[in-house]
């Protein structure tokens, strides 16, 4: 028999890590990262793998895709559109971003406006085709985009969500001509023209480089299954990244939420927030009972509006700088001292970072950061933090603990949007920490929110990658109805749903998947008429359709809004499908308990300060905690790539799956 | 100076942004009015028991100057208690022009009034001569229903008469019942908010902090004035008409600049006129507070701090002063925009590298409606769009977007097509009408609406005789353009005119371009 490897390999900005899953067990590798070519980190990490007389099975999770749109290093793409709207990228929502400003602003397009092109065509509101499309007029923009070297061609015209057919006619000659093409009605058959276009459009932006970058890897993986993490939760094929590459967009923070989903999940919590703190900014969602999305994002200012899930990011992490603005408030972020020259205690610079109160609060171990690897200076952190903290005429304690205190108040802003802003009260979940600097900070910020239990997971600094492991094969689709709920039979409605489910069932047998291994779960975009924004509301009711989820969308708005109007209209504006196509993923290992002994683990003691007080903390190393260890604050766990804080009144037990629990002390009984 | 702790100001800081950033949050995602939901043209605010606001979230910067206005008429007309919430849309008491209406309610603390929140929004349609509530009139009764500061909720029990009163009024009651009930939600979320925070840090500190913020942003502003040389420096320029003369219309300002305030003195100014340009005293104050809070480049809280350094005079009775029942509608969203360009226009002759050159300074205000037979319902639609941005010395202007006042978004065509009886046949970019120059000012939109029943229209538009102009040396930008295309015969129309278009018929509008930055090389 032959072995079985699962690999799970994330592209960061400074280390590419691999979590390699052989014969149940787990290891884990850091390869530093060559952004450049993140390929060559990738292959150097799995060369070993690639050459056995085994088939790996290797998920990845790439930033090529975000880092191309960010830095505009896409391909040179054209876009064919509705003659009149040529312009309707450039135009986009007709406002500017930043509303105070003497200077305006820089914008760079995807491409240049002599590369938009319109059609004399037209498809009415209610989809019908009004002009059809003149197969001489677009032979000749074809003429031209093939003489312009274009590598990929964007179509998007009016009102193709309520009927395609005209796009499909320019889709069909573009495949005629073998020209790369994304078409509005495939990639987003949704309404509001200028984000279904620049969604299409960044579509088409990223297909050249996500086909080069992943022939490169394929070419030299070719005895290895290769999948790619999307930003929706799940994995596709190769050959699906590339004709749909902004899938893979915004990807990065994903394989994180799955790996804390699951790894929760197996520990029996069902309702968390995901809380990753890095250098420069944290990222946090929600996830209660299943991983929430949105379609609602951008990526450097461009709509792209997918279902992704929903993580918001705030710029405050262990390198944001600290400093006194001109009138006189103590601000941190969202400048960050990044990795160099990084906070001042790694000697390289002389900014205050977030990292530097930690340090000087005694909430890092000096001789164990990065597992000892690397050497820092509390000598560095001091002298910054005392220069401002004479500025604002504060003692060096205070100065630092205000630092964290307001680094906190950025994170804790972050989280009320996801949560009590939503509808979802924090006192009902558990905080899922992760990165390196969340672990210091977590226990304050749940304290605030009332958040009851802290989790840290083991491995939580390659969460992302361990992520991909636990992930299944998703595919997500989506059509824009507009109708008056109550105006539509059960019977249209269902209509609507088979042709989505039959198409969800056909790509996932192209992955390889059979019908009975795909789970569909069916939703709908609901809002009273004459709103603008939806609600989306599962389909309970599929099988024996009934308009059941008129009273869950009341019940829903009653939730987020505070009210809701019994009486009014309800609309679909679009209906949903997401298919799920369970592939084999490891399961997170439950120990057995093997005692309750934590003398291995305690390293030192340590002063650390705390609400204005001076503490002993014990300092334990997290590599040699066992389940059932119990630890009373204050206390810190040092671990390769991160530290934990516990505080005075908190208390922290090993669950078995090596998870640390942290609540709060109950009050003895004397 | 006074003392305070740097720490706790910055919490303090973030805390009252992000009471008001929810109740907006609030107010977007439920209100049915598109100005409201898709195009932002609402502010929410929390205050003083003086009526003095001490955080606003604002989209709008219309709104700045006038939402503590609103505040203070309604303190002034009512006695408020506990569970009341007051509503205005009154220019002459503290509003700006009828389609937007306030919201106010009090925060009680222990039976003590201690604060007040409240939010504005621009409501589709407040009735009047014509669908949208944006007509040209000649006295403020023919634009719409007036509401003075009144009680729509009494000690928690909603006056069900008043909102019988208010939405037999108007065109589209339903919207409108719709959009109070989410203006109301979004007051009871920043009351519910404010409460939490009295609760943890107790009232005393809270107040502390409130007044504490304004003496920042106070602070800042006047940090700013004193980098400007001392002088004084005037700027003229007008607008096209009133829409019912031909005449234009002077507005001239004269800044002086000493030390850290600044003295802005409108006095040389057109007396208000019969047409609806009028702008109160709200929308000078605002047009003033927005130019002086872009000279700031930090992120600072918007409060009545920053309007201490700054000293106004606006002439009761003249186009920045107009008094009542003068028409205002478009003063709001048109003078306001003029007011803007001479202010930046005299701030260029103290701080030249810094200034821009003018952008297009219109909002260009389309409003329709009509009977639609296939969907058997009346319908009223009010919609703006944007032109070319001045260039500056970093940066050419863009193009087709929202400048200055106002940063509201477009409705999408396939939402717009899915609801009314027409269709757009164009939206694009209006080729070289950007003002030439070092950085060139960016060009402004075409568009162009097919209707297909008829319809009642009324435009409001400005720079089509006055083009924005250029500075150091750049040329200036393109005037707009307003075109009814009727069996294939053009017609001009004016800036300012009110027409019944028949099937068929398409109206064009093409909207300026900014002026250009600097001589070209």
């Amino acid at each position: 028999m032959t072995k079985e490897v699962r690999i799970g390999v994330d592209t960061g900005g400074t280390f590419t890590d691999f979590v390699i899953f052989t014969d149940g067990k787990i290891e884990i590798k850091k390869i530093p990262s060559t952004p450049k070519n993140p390929s060559l980190a990738i292959l150097e990490g799995l060369n070993e793998f690639l050459e056995g007389d085994f088939v790996p099975f290797i998920i990845h999770g790439t930033t090529v895709a975000t880092n191309s749109l960010l830095e505009r290093k896409g391909g040179r793409i054209a876009l064919i559109t509705t003659r009149g709207f040529e312009d309707i990228l450039f135009i986009g929502r007709q406002t500017r971003r930043k509303l105070y400003s003497l200077r305006g602003e820089r914008r760079v397009p995807l491409l240049p406006r002599h590369l938009c092109f319109g059609l004399e065509e037209r498809t009415s509101a209610s989809g019908k085709v009004e002009k059809k499309v003149s197969l001489p007029e677009l032979q000749e923009i074809l003429e031209k985009i093939q003489k312009s070297k274009i590598e990929a061609v964007a179509v998007s015209l009016i009102n193709s969500y309520a009927n395609s057919s005209n796009e499909n006619i320019v889709s069909r000659e573009l495949k005629r001509k073998k020209i790369q093409a994304s078409i509005s009605s495939e990639v987003l058959p949704e309404h509001r023209e200028y984000e279904r276009t620049s969604t299409t459009a960044v579509n088409a932006y990223l297909m050249p480089v996500i086909s080069r970058y992943l022939e490169k890897l394929e070419k030299k993986m070719k005895k290895a299954e290769l999948r790619i993490m999307q930003s929706n939760e799940g994995y596709i094929i190769p050959r699906k990244a590339k004709s749909e590459p902004i899938r893979t967009a915004l990807s990065g923070p994903a394989g994180g939420v799955v790996g804390a989903f699951r790894l929760a999940r197996a520990a029996g919590l069902k309702n968390l927030i995901t809380f990753d703190m890095g250098g420069t900014s944290s990222d946090v969602s929600l996830i209660d009972g299943e991983i929430r999305r949105t379609n609602e994002s951008q990526i450097g200012g461009i709509p792209v509006r997918i279902p992704i899930i929903d993580i918001h990011t705030v710029g405050a992490g262990g390198g944001s700088i600290a400093y006194v603005d001109r009138g006189g408030s103590l601000r941190v972020g969202p400048q960050s001292a990044g990795a160099d020259p990084g906070p001042a205690c790694y000697g390289r610079g002389n900014l205050p970072t977030v990292t530097d109160a930690n340090l000087v609060l005694g909430r890092l171990v000096p001789d164990f950061f990065l597992g000892g690897k690397m050497e820092i200076f509390p000598d560095k952190s001091h002298g910054v933090l005392q220069i401002l903290a004479k500025k604002i005429n504060k003692s060096l304690l205070e100065t630092a603990a205000g630092i964290i205190e307001i680094a906190n108040a950025n994170m804790e802003k972050a989280i009320r949007i996801i949560s009590i802003e939503r509808g979802f009260d924090p006192r009902n979940f558990a905080l899922f920490s992760f990165g390196g600097s969340g672990g210091m900070h977590a226990v304050d910020i749940a304290s605030h929110l009332k958040i009851p239990r802290v989790i840290i997971p083991k491995n939580a600094g390659v969460l992302s990658a361990l992520g991909l492991l636990l992930a299944d094969s998703i595919k997500d689709f989506s059509k824009s109805i507009l109708k008056i709920a109550e105006k539509m039979s059960k019977k249209e409605l269902d209509k609507e749903f088979v042709v989505l489910e039959q198409k969800s069932f056909k790509t996932m047998e192209e992955d390889g998947f059979k019908e009975e291994d795909v789970t569909i779960t069916p939703s709908l975009d609901l809002r009273y008429f004459g709103q603008s924004y939806e609600i989306t509301i599962p389909f309970r009711d599929r099988k024996t359709p009934s308009f059941s989820f008129i009273s869950d969308f009341h019940n829903a708005h009653q939730k987020l809004y505070s009210y809701h109007h019994r009486g009014r209209s309800v609309e679909i504006v679009n209906i949903r499908v997401k298919a799920v196509g369970a592939g084999k993923k490891i399961r997170p290992k439950k120990h057995s308990r093997t005692g309750t002994s934590i003398k291995k683990a305690f390293l030192k003691k340590q002063a650390i300060h705390y609400q204005g007080k001076r503490h002993q903390a014990s300092v334990y190393t997290r590599a040699n905690l066992i389940p059932g260890n119990k630890i009373n604050g204050p206390a810190l766990i040092a671990d390769s790539g991160s530290t934990t804080f516990l505080p005075l009144s908190y208390r922290l037990e090993v669950d078995s799956f090596m998870n640390l629990v942290i609540r709060k002390k109950e009050r003895s009984n004397g | 100076m006074v003392e305070f702790d740097p720490i706790e100001l910055e919490l303090f800081k973030n805390i009252f942004v992000s009471i008001s950033d929810e109740m907006g949050a609030v107010l977007e995602r439920t209100s049915l009015s598109p100005n409201i939901k898709e195009r932002k043209d609402f502010s929410c605010a929390l205050f003083n028991q003086k009526g003095e606001t001490f955080a606003q979230g604002s989209h709008i910067p219309v709104h700045l100057g006038a939402m503590p206005l609103s505040v203070q008429a309604a303190l002034k007309a009512l006695h408020f208690e506990e569970g009341d919430l007051a509503i205005l849309n009154d220019p002459y008491r503290g509003g700006t022009h009828l389609p937007d209406i306030t919201c106010i309610s009090p925060v009680f603390v222990d039976r003590k009034l201690a604060f007040f929140v409240g939010n504005r929004a621009h409501h589709s349609d407040v009735g009047g001569m014509t669908p949208g509530s944006m007509p040209l009139a000649t006295e403020i009764f023919q634009e719409g229903l007036i509401i003075p500061p009144i009680k729509l909720i009494r000690k928690g029990r909603m006056s069900s008469d008043l909102l019988e009163l208010i939405l037999a009024n108007v065109r589209t009651p339903e919207e409108r019942k719709g959009d109070l009930l989410a203006q109301i939600a979004a007051n009871e979320k920043g009351k519910q908010r404010l409460k939490e925070i009295i609760k943890k840090y107790g009232l005393n500190k809270l107040l502390r902090y409130t007044r504490l913020i304004q003496r920042y942003s106070e602070k800042i502003l006047r940090e700013t004035i004193k980098h400007i040389p001392d002088g004084t420096f005037t700027f003229t320029d007008y607008l096209d008409d009133d829409g019912i003369k031909d005449n234009p219309i002077k507005i001239t300002v004269e800044i002086t600049i000493k030390n850290d305030e600044a003295l802005i003195d409108f006095s040389s100014s057109s007396s208000q006129v019969e047409g609806g340009v009028n702008a109160n005293y709200a929308v000078t104050y605002s047009a003033v507070l927005y130019v002086f809070r872009c000279l700031v480049e930090e992120d600072i809280p918007f409060n009545t701090g920053l309007m201490r350094p700054l000293k106004i005079n606006a002439p009761r009775g003249s186009i920045l002063n107009a008094l009542y029942p003068a028409a205002t509608a478009g003063g709001n969203v048109e003078t306001s925009q003029r007011i803007v360009d001479v202010l930046f226009g005299a701030l260029s002759q103290f701080i030249p590298q810094k200034i821009a050159a003018a952008s297009s300074g219109t909002m260009n205000n389309v409003t329709f409606g009509g009977y639609d037979p296939s969907r058997e319902r009346s319908f009223a639609y009010y919609e703006t769009i944007g032109g070319g941005m001045g260039g500056s010395s970093d940066f050419p202007g863009l193009s087709g977007v929202h400048t200055h006042m106002t940063n509201s978004l477009n409705t999408p065509l396939e939402a717009l097509e899915n609801y009314l009886p027409l269709r757009i046949k164009r939206y694009c970019l209006r080729r070289g009408s950007g003002g030439g120059g070092k950085n060139k000012g960016g060009e402004g939109i075409i568009r162009e609406y097919e209707f297909h029943v008829p319809t009642q229209v009324t435009i409001i538009s400005e720079r089509r005789k006055f083009a924005p102009y250029g500075i150091q040396g750049g040329k200036s930008g393109k005037k707009g353009k307003n075109i009814l295309i009727s069996k294939g015969k053009k017609t001009p129309l004016s800036s300012k005119v009110n027409i019944k278009v028949m099937p068929g018929d398409v109206l064009r509008i093409e909207t300026p371009g900014g002026g250009g930055y600097g001589r070209k090389e």
